[in-house]
This record gives C-alpha cells, structure tokens and sequence, in this order.
C-alpha cells in the first residue's frame, strides 16, 4: 500500500487488459424527459460509465429494460452524441470526431441491430444493400463490389445468387445475416450488436451466436454484445458488464462471475434465469426482488439498487459504492459485495 | 480487400428456398386489384389520358369551328353531343378539354411535388432551425386564401407582368404557389419519422452522407404516401381550372375548357341543357375516377398493412 | 391450409402441461382451439375437445361462453392490448367477475381487493383506482391473471405470459402462476418457446413443430432423455446461463416449413441430420418410446451413438 493517493483503478484503466481498442471513460447520456413545456426534468439514461474492451475480445454487456445499455451502444458507435465523457478508440476520442472525420470512422466501427425487420431498407435489393458501404466510402465500385458483396455473403451462409432480392423476401435469421453482412463488408475491426438474437426464434439464434464466434475467430474482431438474456451473453462473452439504471455495477471475466458474482443485483439475475434442467429447477430458487424498478429520471441516491437490494444497509443510501477493483480484473459497485 | 478466400461455415445456409419474387410495388398493385371502385377510378383516367391523346391529331371537328351546324342543336347522330352556342362540335370540345385537363392536373401534380418534397424532405429530416423556418412559411400559407391568391397571380403573371401567357402554364402555376403545402407537410411528417427507423440509422452506420439518406434511404420509402398526395392534387387542379375558366378568368375562348363550355351553355341552360351538361358530366366523373383512384392508393400504400 | 394437424393429448386436473414450439409451430393455435377462439377465417375441421364429459366442439355459442368464463382463463403475452386503457384496473376485475353472473355486484366489488393481493399487486389498496398505462409491464400481467383466476377456473391457459417481461419479473410469475395452479387446484397450459421455463414449471411437455405434436412426456423425461431429434437439437442449440465449459451451440439448419409447403414424409426431415431414406417418404406416426414418453421419429436418438459428433459436422 503505498501512501501517494494514486488515481483509483477504474474498469477503463483495467491493469489485465493489455491494451484496450476501446476505452470509455466517464460517460454520460441525457436525454431531455418528453413532457410539458416547461419540464426540466432528464432521463439519466447512461451515468458515469467506465469500461474498456481489448482486441479480439467480447465484451457482454447485460441488463433488463431501460438499464440504459442501448442507448450506450449507440453513444459508443456515435449514433447519439454523449452528454459529457469520452470513448477513446484506439488513440482518437470519439466525442470530439464529427463530420467527415466521423463517416471516415465508421469504416472501423460498424453495428448490428436489434430488429432485422426495421434494419433494412425495404426499398433497396440485398446486393445494394450489402454493397452500400463500399459504394459510400468508395472503396470499391462495379464489378469489384458485386465481387466483395457476393464474398461476404458466403462468409455469412447467404446464397449470393439471392443479391437481387429484397428484404421482405427472407426469412429473420436470414435477414440479421443480411445485417451482418453489411457490417462485414469493409473489413472493420470493432463491432456493437445489439440484441443481435433476440427478435429470433430459439433454433435461429443458434446460427446466428455460431455465425458470430465463427466470424470473430476468422477476422479477429472485437465485439461489444448487448442483450437481456444473460445465458446468451455468458456464452458468447469473454467477459460481462451487468448494467442497472444507467450504471455498470459488476464486470468481470465471465466464468469468475458465474462462479461468484460479486453485486446483489448480478446474484439476482443470474437466480433468476430458468435452466433446461428439471432437476436443477426443482432446487433453484429465484431471488425474487422487491418493487420496480425505479424511473431513470428519478433515479435513488447513492447505491442505485438499494431500494430493492436484499442486503442493503443504510450506508447504501447515503454513500455511493463506486466500481472499483475488487479482485483482479472484477470490479463491482457495492459497499458488501460478494455478501448476498 | 486483402483477405482470405472463405472456408466453408458450418452454419452456411446456402440450399434455401425462398418464396416467388413479391416486391413492394406489385404487393400494392395486388391490394388496389382486389379494390373495385380504384378499378373504375383507373380504368376512367385511361379513357381521359386516350381521348386526350387523340384529340391532339384527330377530333371529329376542330375545336374552334364555329357554324358546324345549327347554333344550341341538341344532340343528333352527326353531332352526339350536340352543337353549343356558337355552333361549334361539343364532341370535339369534350375531346380537346381532354387534353386541357390532362395538361392541368399532371403539370399541377408534378409541380406540387418539386416544391413540396425537398421541403418537405429539408424540414423533415434536419428538425431543429430548418423545419421551424419551413414549418413557418407552411402555417403561414395555409393561413392565404388560396382561391384568390391564385387569381390575383393568375392576373398579374400573365395580363399585368406579361411573364407568362394565359393559358395552361399560368393556371398550373398558379395553383401549385398556393397548394404545394399539403404535399410538403406530408413528407415532412414521413421523414420525421422515417429517420429515426433503424435502417436509416444502419445506412449512417454504413457511411452515408445526409443527401444519400434522403434521397436513397428516406425519399423511397415516402414515395407510397406522396403519390396518393399528389394523386388528390389532381382532382383539385382541374376543379380550379374548370372554375376559373367558368368565371372567365382562365383560358381565353376558344380554348375548349370544361369550365368554359359550362359557362357557354349557361344562358341556355333552359332550353338547350346539353351545353352545360356533357362538361359537367365529364368533369364530375373524372373528379370522382382521381378520387377514387387516390383512396385506393392510399389503402395500397397503407404502412399500417405493410410489412 | 392447416395449422394444426391431428393434435390429440390430456391434462389431468391440477396437472401443469407446457406446449413449446417456434413461432408458427401451431402452438397458439391449438390453445386457441380449446377455447373455440380461433381467428377467422380458421376453424376447426375435425376432432373432438373433451372438457369432463362435455365436447367443447359441439356446444353452442351460449355454451362456449360459459365455459369461457366459469371454467377457463385465458393469459396473454401482452397484458396492454387485453386491457381497456380508459377504465380502471379495479374496476375491469370487477367487470370481469360480475360478466359470467357468478357472482353478485356487490360480491364482486368486495372481492376486487383480495383477488389483486392474490396476485401480489404492491399496495394493492392504493392502485385499485389505477389505470392500466400506470402500472409496469409486470404488474399488468398479475392483474391479467387476476381476472382470469377471479372465477376460480379450473383451467388457466397461459400464451407466452413472460415474453415480455424482464426476467427478474418472469421469475416472480411464474412463481405465481405455480402457486395459484396448488391454490386453485386449476390444470395450467404453458405456451412457450422457452425450453428453460417449461423445465422449471410444467410435470408434463408438448413438443410442437410444423403443426403436429413431435414428442410429448414427462418433463424429467423429455429432458433428460429426449427422443426426437427436434426435442434433441432445441435442448443443444440455447445457451445456458450456467455453461462451464463453452461448448459449441447446436444449430438447426434451416427454417421451419411454410404451412402451405409442407415437406413430404416426416415435417422435420429437411432439417434434421439423423435422417434415413424413409423419413423423406414417410410420415412417422406419434408412437410410444417409454412408457407415457411419445416421439413422431423413425429414427429416436437412443439408436444414435455419440449424436453431438454427429450433429456438429
């Protein structure tokens, strides 16, 4: 213990992580609540938020509804400017690239929605919708473009004989293979999927999630995975951020945090998730928490969870745990962590 | 572009079926199939756009001939529609109005549309101090009365300034300065909202610039609500053409207006109702075809039924 | 076209059955039959639906809307579009126990109270006067269920209850779905895509795929020891939240058949990979692999050694 005050290890300056492709580093995103005219009031949408992701890595990141990790996602990915913070991607900080020094970016940085129905223009064929990217940053025109465009449609078990085709003619698996495609084609090297699966059918997601690792092995790419369904997130993830109420409350390795979570809040998640095991359901037992979960505009103080914590103190409402290293490379924000 | 060839995916779904090539235009042209009254709506607008056709190399007698036979003749087998006032063929001045109304309601329509869509497009898409500039200006023109606006320009474009002769031009001119607005509105509205659905996101994504957006991403999928817009602006167009021309005030005689022929047989109406009667007919029935026409696309194009 | 093709099956009272499936597997549609509620222009062209002695096929209208509301109860995936937004939660579990005259009007507004703490609503005394756009996604579902259990059916049929739900809110369902089936002594249908959930609720399962019943049993069996090669592959292609080692998923290949394109022989084959010659031919019949375990395979996964190689080439 040295007695010079360092700066406190965050999940952003993580020491296991060698050298991270992207950082994040107290970032903010507000929106402005819908409402009268003279309502002041904000969703805290995303709050302080630390993390880092290294090369060739997933990062998982979970939460339920209204947790906020969406809307991280697209701040990352500069859908939607930051309120106030910074994502350092390689050595350029994204919240200050705008204009043409951002669309130049996004050769890098590439997404894959939600939704493989709204995703694509229902007015353009596959082909071009595929092709829009190279088309976009010139990268490669005629004959050389339906080339790449058919390559990667084999890479992700498309027929390319489908090119002129139209969205509404496949099915949804074979859409969000469309989308990934898409992000594909010019070759970035980090990707956000959001809720990539979840709009697919049990049989379908297999493909997809397999699609995924099978991609990341061949082109090294590093993802940031976003979704509520945290088997899926556990087996696609090398390591996992649980998100609640705009904050990331425990991120870690994902094996150390199934073995051991460390945040109330990831305990009681992982209880609550059904196993396909009759004989391990029969003695799970969800923890089932109190209440609901509170409005991001209001947000509680301090601890965000205390309000539905099992172990909550009254040091929980007054003092706000910050998320600090608590073993090496597992961070969590809570004053009794690992207690519950 | 360096990269491996790829190796084969265990997960590679090549060997699918998919269903029969549907796209969304046929899937609109499916719907307005099975819709009678758009039917009808069609079916009239292709005799409109044919007689106008022919009567710009054959009417059975010039439009302007007048002493064709005997002045208010009732309707004979030489004459099917009868002779007007002035003796002239009402057959052929059906014909040539035809043509006059084509003219009005496409070339309104048209216009309409190049005001209105970039407009609307602009407001639509870049919000903040853009929209509240052209959503000012639409307010405010809404606020005109229209009617008289396009009399007053009708006047001064042609018989006061000279810019612009009395004829189909003006009137098309002046209509479309005082009723781009319902067009621009709308397309406001779609590209508020369509910019916000994720495939415009996932094209920003992919690199487009804001014209790609709207021209390749937002303008297309506009494109269902726009015509049905600018289909209404036709019936519209022609109406205040034909009441113009009604009133005098729009193309000169010997033109063969409806509205003029109407206006001809006015005096007459008593004893010789034929006169104002067959352009009546021809202008309700072609009204009611545009409108019918127009529901039927709007329920073709009907984004709550489309998938 | 057909949706649902020769469905035959038994639930015991107080017997929880899950009925899983993917979309357009037919599952709705045969819960939907129960009730008679099928959308037009579907009906039912065959078969009989045994309710006691009752056959829910040939009673009239009047009938059917009896049965609806004294013995059955109906739980939907999403609880905003059963609900009337304009009326008070209150007051439609009052409308709904007072509709099927079981109750007096008086009987029924004093048991508003007691059936949304049945339900476990929070301070349910405070958010009677409710509407339906102030209470979260949660707790629309408990009151759902309490119209429903507000008769004291002795059926519940649940489509999808959880689906959109977060999961720490699914947990608390299904707890509650579990306790008010003992409460009520009511046989419970869970119609669900979720392999996990059926494991942690239902005794027996239904298998569904492409319109027909492709495996049914015991829930302990069909886990542990499923026959069929859909079952099998289902259970292998979701992840799981307490994976140790990550293994590769299973994927099924393919999609599911178009209802008016059905395959030839066994619906499955195009996507099955344990196939033989015969299934392409020949439609296998829902035959007995242990006792009450039945699977619709020529083939059953007893017969294959070491499947997951097989599966994964």
């Amino acid at each position: 213990m040295s007695a010079q005050p360092s700066p406190a290890i965050t999940p952003a300056s993580d020491p296991t992580l060698k050298k991270p492709l992207l950082r994040v580093e107290k970032l903010v995103k507000h929106f402005p609540a819908g409402g009268g005219l003279f309502a002041r009031n904000v969703v805290h949408a995303v709050d302080g938020v630390d993390l880092a992701i290294a090369p060739g890595e997933t990062l998982g990141l979970v939460g339920e509804s209204g947790c906020g990790k969406s809307t991280l996602g697209r701040v990352i990915v500069r859908l939607q400017p930051a309120t106030s913070g910074q994502i350092f991607f390689k050595d350029t900080d994204l919240t200050r690239v705008r204009g043409e020094k951002l669309r130049r970016l996004r050769q890098q940085i590439q997404m894959i929605f939600q939704d493989p129905y709204a995703s694509l223009n229902p007015r353009m064929t596959v082909g071009d919708i595929v092709a829009e990217p190279l088309r976009n940053f010139g990268v490669a025109r005629g004959r050389k473009a339906e080339q790449r465009v058919q390559e990667v449609m084999r890479v992700v078990g498309l027929n390319p004989n489908f090119v002129n085709r139209y969205p509404h003619e496949f099915s949804g698996g074979q859409r969000q293979r469309i989308g990934i495609a898409r992000a594909l084609v010019l070759n970035p090297t980090f990707i956000v999927a959001d809720e990539p699966v979840s709009a697919l059918d049990v049989s379908i997601q297999a493909q997809i999630v397999n699609l995924m690792e099978d991609l990341q092995a061949k082109f090294n790419l590093t993802f940031l995975f976003i979704a509520h369904d945290l088997s899926v997130v556990r087996h696609i993830s090398d390591r996992i951020a649980v998100m609640y109420l705009g904050k990331i409350v425990e991120i870690g390795p994902s094996g150390s945090i199934r073995d051991k979570p460390l945040h109330p809040y990831t305990k009681v998640l992982q209880s609550s998730v059904p196993v396909p095991d009759p004989d391990l359901e029969a003695v799970r037992k969800p923890i089932l928490l109190k209440g609901e979960i509170p409005s991001p505009v209001n947000p509680p103080s301090a601890c965000r969870f205390h309000t539905r914590c099992p172990i909550a103190q009254p040091i929980c409402s007054e003092v706000e745990p910050p998320l600090e290293m608590k073993e090496n490379g597992r961070f969590a924000a809570c004053h009794f962590a690992g207690q519950l | 572009m360096a990269q491996a060839a790829p190796v084969a995916q265990p997960d590679v779904e090549l060997t699918y079926e998919i269903p029969e090539q549907v796209t969304l235009l046929s899937d609109a042209w499916r719907r307005i199939r099975r819709n009678r009254l758009a039917l009808v709506g069609g079916g009239v607008i292709i005799v409109l756009l044919i007689v106008a056709l022919i009567s710009m190399v054959w009417t059975p007698y010039p439009t302007w001939l007048q002493a064709v036979g005997p002045t208010y003749q009732p309707p004979s087998p030489a004459h099917p529609l009868g002779l007007d006032n002035a003796g002239r063929d009402i057959l052929s001045r059906i014909m040539g109005g035809a043509l006059i109304t084509v003219q009005v309601g496409i070339g309104s329509a048209i216009i309409v549309s190049l005001i209105g869509i970039p407009l609307g497009l602009l407001a639509g898409f870049y919000r903040g101090k853009v929209d509240t500039a052209i959503s000012f200006v639409i307010n405010i023109w809404y606020g005109i009365p229209d009617l008289l606006v396009a009399l007053i320009l009708v006047f001064v474009l042609s018989d006061a300034l000279h810019l612009i002769p009395r004829g189909v031009l003006v009137i098309v001119i002046a209509f479309s300065l005082t009723r781009w607005m319902d067009v621009a509105r709308l397309v406001r509205g779609q590209a508020l909202a369509l910019r916000e659905r994720e495939f415009v996101e996932a094209a920003r994504m992919a690199g487009a610039r804001d014209y790609a957006l709207l021209v390749r991403h937002i303008f297309p999928n506009a494109l269902g609500p726009i015509i049905v817009q600018a289909t209404f602006a036709i019936p519209a167009a022609v109406l205040f053409e034909a009441f113009l021309s009604f009133l005098g005030l729009g193309l000169p005689p010997p033109t063969p207006s409806w509205g003029a022929m109407a206006s001809d047989g006015y005096h007459g109406m008593d004893f010789a109702p034929h006169i104002v009667l067959a352009p009546t007919i021809a202008l309700s029935i072609t009204l009611m075809a545009f409108n019918w026409l127009g529901d039927g696309l709007r329920d073709a194009f009907d984004p709550r039924m489309r998938r | 076209m057909t949706a649902v093709d020769g469905i035959s099956f038994e639930i015991d009272r107080g017997e929880i059955v899950g009925i899983v499936g993917e979309s357009g597997s037919g599952k709705t549609m045969t819960a939907l039959s129960l009730l008679r509620l099928i959308p037009e222009p579907g009906r039912i062209t065959g078969g009989r639906i045994l309710y006691g002695e009752k056959d829910i096929a040939q009673m009239t209208d009047e009938e059917i809307r009896e049965f609806r509301g004294n013995e059955v109860a109906m739980i939907f995936q999403d609880p905003m579009t059963s609900l009337n937004p304009v009326l008070r939660v209150g007051f439609q579990v009052e409308e709904a126990m007072a509709a099927h005259a079981r109750f007096t009007r008086q009987q029924s507004r004093d048991r508003v109270l007691p059936m949304l703490q049945r339900v476990r609503i929070p301070a349910a005394k405070e958010r009677v006067r409710d509407y339906p756009h102030q209470f979260s996604g949660g707790m629309r579902q408990r009151a759902m269920i309490a119209m429903g259990v507000s008769n004291e059916p002795s059926l519940l049929i649940a489509d999808e209850p959880t689906t959109a739900l977060d999961v720490t809110v699914q947990a608390s369902i299904i707890e509650l779905l579990r306790d008010l089936s003992r409460e009520l002594r009511a046989s419970v249908i869970l119609i669900t895509h979720n392999m996990a959930l059926v494991a942690s609720l239902c005794n027996r399962v239904i298998v569904m795929y492409a319109g027909r019943i492709v495996e049914e049993g015991p829930t302990r069996a069909i886990f542990k020891n499923p026959q069929h090669p859909y079952t099998w592959s289902l259970l292998r292609s979701m992840p799981r939240v307490d994976e140790v080692e990550k293994e590769r998923l299973i994927s099924i290949k393919g999609l599911p058949p178009d209802l008016g394109r059905m395959p030839p022989g066994c619906k499955f084959h195009p996507r099955c990979k344990f196939k033989v010659d015969r299934c392409l031919t020949e439609e296998p019949p829902l035959g007995e692999v242990d006792p009450g375990q039945l699977a619709r395979c020529w083939v059953l996964m007893k017969n294959i050694q070491n499947p997951e190689a097989e599966a994964q080439r």
